[in-house]
């Protein structure tokens, strides 16, 4: 339903999404059976498809050719992918999007191989780009989403980090790859260095809303709605903002001390589920979210006006007001 | 600039070390080198990708870069490979795959750092169909053991050859083929007589229907190689250093000894 609402927003862009779309499955395509079901599973899951959407966006200031467009969408998009077969090993995860994952499908291993073939086509595919800036950038963008993950596990369970720590995780985690398909599709049809900087950082604030909204509906959503068991998070031991904001509670830190790294029953869940949602880390989050939505629209307040930054407003409040 | 022929076994050995340790420092991560075993860098892959500058063929600095970033590509590929089933999975294996994935990473930067492009796309269509012959032991359909030795060669190679052919250095393909082929059934060989079967066992096990059979197989192919090992070392022309190192610090053959001890 929200991914539904979401790609109403960027009707304009249908036809182009659909050549994309294509050039995914192309892309996936593979002389083993396996790794070739493994990918299209993944790719049909379905997705909000919201790199490829930002890079086409960001190509509207410059000189729009989707045929060069799509050299840098496509890439992303898989980029994307890949890291997502990696996350449900990391994570253990049994779901993505309501579907089973390629790890609880298959196993891990296959789920290894699948994300390496998928980044390894995105890297081939991102070749057919002369300009060097555009590589310097999505490596740099690769390490950093890496680092990322990494500091992620390094703070796990610790319900005493501080909300810097928190931030900086989810910029590589999340903003970085978002960033960089708005500049990246700035790059490709040429705006000037103004324009991309704005898009960058427009990039850069939207992916910290999304990924702290993300982070509240963890909390605020059904296990339905979400795909996933609600409370995800927690029991992973990734503490997100709504805890950072709800420990602040002396009770609430203490129930969550008690359970953090326990295997929790059902009941137990929803309990911290509850808590959480009621508590007023759900508030103090969104004002977070918020703050960022903001600076995210001021980018946009220096560009061009045109269809391009009515549909990225739009994608903007849509973000903002997502279902909690 | 050429490379350097003529050298020394312990010249040989310290410039395949120091490459090593500059392969080390390029991957280094603090988190990494606590939690993982740390990125595997195969004596034998790094003396196959120095082989063309010990030979003294024409070498450069972005040579010498794009050898190291073939040698971080195996690391990154066989850190994914040590991923097991084990669920719920651990802090070391968790990390393990962000290793694989943050060396991708580093080998792409690497080569842009060095504007060398074509590279990144030879190595990526190398490492697609590594990734390719990795998951056909997981098909499940039935094939012949000179199927399975096509993907073992290709896992073995492939990103080797690659580079070999985007530098033109192909002559020495084969050689780098049978030995780095001979060193992996050498491994498996190993792996069959402490029972650490291996996917490639588990298969060869079932389609020669018994383990001793298995190993008779590995045996004969083991002798096979190091004859077309000592044929290829002549075609190439290795000086007697490089032609010495290779035989006994890369591929010592002592599995037919092993075998005629046995037979009395």
């Amino acid at each position: 339903m929200e991914k539904m609402k979401l790609k109403l927003l960027y009707s304009d862009l249908k036809p182009e999404l659909e050549m994309i779309e294509k050039e995914l499955e192309q892309a996936v395509d593979s002389e083993s059976l396996l790794l070739n079901d493994a990918s299209l599973h993944l790719l049909q899951a379905g997705g909000k498809r919201i790199r490829p959407v930002f890079v086409l966006l960001a190509g509207k200031f410059g000189e729009y050719n989707i045929d060069v467009m799509k050299q840098v969408a496509v890439p992303l998009e898989l980029i994307h992918m890949a890291s997502l077969v990696h996350d449900d090993v990391i994570d253990d995860s049994e779901i993505r999007r309501g579907k089973p994952t390629v790890k609880s499908q298959w196993n891990n291993s296959v789920a290894m191989y699948t994300g390496d073939f998928i980044l390894a086509r995105a890297l081939e595919r991102i070749t057919e780009v002369k300009s060097p800036r555009v590589h310097e950038i999505l490596s740099k963008t690769l390490i950093e989403v890496c680092r990322g993950e990494i500091i992620q596990i390094e703070d796990k369970y610790k319900l005493d980090q501080n909300l810097r720590d928190y931030l900086r995780r989810i910029k590589r985690k999340t903003a970085l790859l978002i960033s960089s398909s708005c500049e990246l599709g700035a790059l490709v049809s040429g705006t000037d260095e103004k324009t991309a900087a704005h898009l960058r950082r427009f990039g850069y604030f939207i992916g910290m809303s999304f990924q702290i909204i993300d982070d509240i509906l963890d909390f605020t959503s059904t296990d339905e709605e979400l795909g996933k068991p609600a409370g995800s998070d927690f029991i992973q031991g990734n503490i997100t903002l709504p805890i950072l904001c709800a420990r602040n509670d002396s009770a609430i830190y203490a129930m969550l001390k008690a359970n953090l790294k326990k295997e929790l029953t059902n009941d137990e869940r929803l309990e911290i589920v509850s808590t959480i949602r009621n508590s007023s880390g759900i508030e103090e989050a969104k004002t977070m979210s918020e703050r960022y939505l903001q600076k995210a629209l001021r980018e946009l307040s220096f560009l061009p006006k045109g269809q391009g930054v009515k549909t990225m407003r739009k994608i903007a409040f849509f973000i903002g007001k997502r279902n909690f | 600039m050429n490379g350097a022929s003529g050298m020394k076994g312990h010249q040989i050995q310290s410039k395949i070390l120091s490459m090593e340790v500059e392969i080390l420092n390029a991957v280094h991560q603090r988190t990494l080198d606590q939690f993982t075993e740390g990125p595997s860098v195969k004596e034998c892959r790094l003396f196959f990708l120095l082989l063309p500058f010990l030979s003294g063929k024409t070498w450069s600095m972005e040579i010498e870069s794009s050898a190291k970033t073939v040698a971080i590509v195996y690391a990154a590929l066989h850190s994914h490979d040590q991923i097991r089933e084990e669920t719920p999975i651990v802090k070391e294996q968790q990390l393990t795959v962000l290793a694989g994935d943050l060396y991708s990473g580093i080998y792409y930067q690497m080569l842009v750092s060095t504007k060398n492009i074509a590279m990144v796309q030879q190595l990526a269509t190398a490492i697609i169909r590594v990734s390719e012959s990795k998951t056909s032991f997981f098909e499940q359909k039935p094939r012949t053991m000179d199927e399975i030795e096509k993907a073992i060669i290709v896992i073995e190679t492939e990103l080797l050859m690659s580079f070999y052919n985007f530098y033109g250095y192909s002559e020495y393909a084969q050689l780098a083929k049978q030995a780095l082929l001979y060193l992996r059934y050498a491994e498996e060989l190993e792996r069959l007589k402490s029972e650490n079967f291996t996917h490639f066992l588990h298969e060869a096990n079932t389609i020669l229907l018994d383990k001793n059979y298995t190993k008779y197989w590995l045996m004969e192919k083991l002798c096979n190689l190091h004859e077309q090992i000592t044929m290829s070392i002549t075609d190439c022309k290795l000086d007697y250093e490089l032609e010495q190192f290779l035989l006994h610090q890369i591929t010592p053959h002592q599995h037919r000894a092993e075998q005629l001890t046995r037979e009395g």
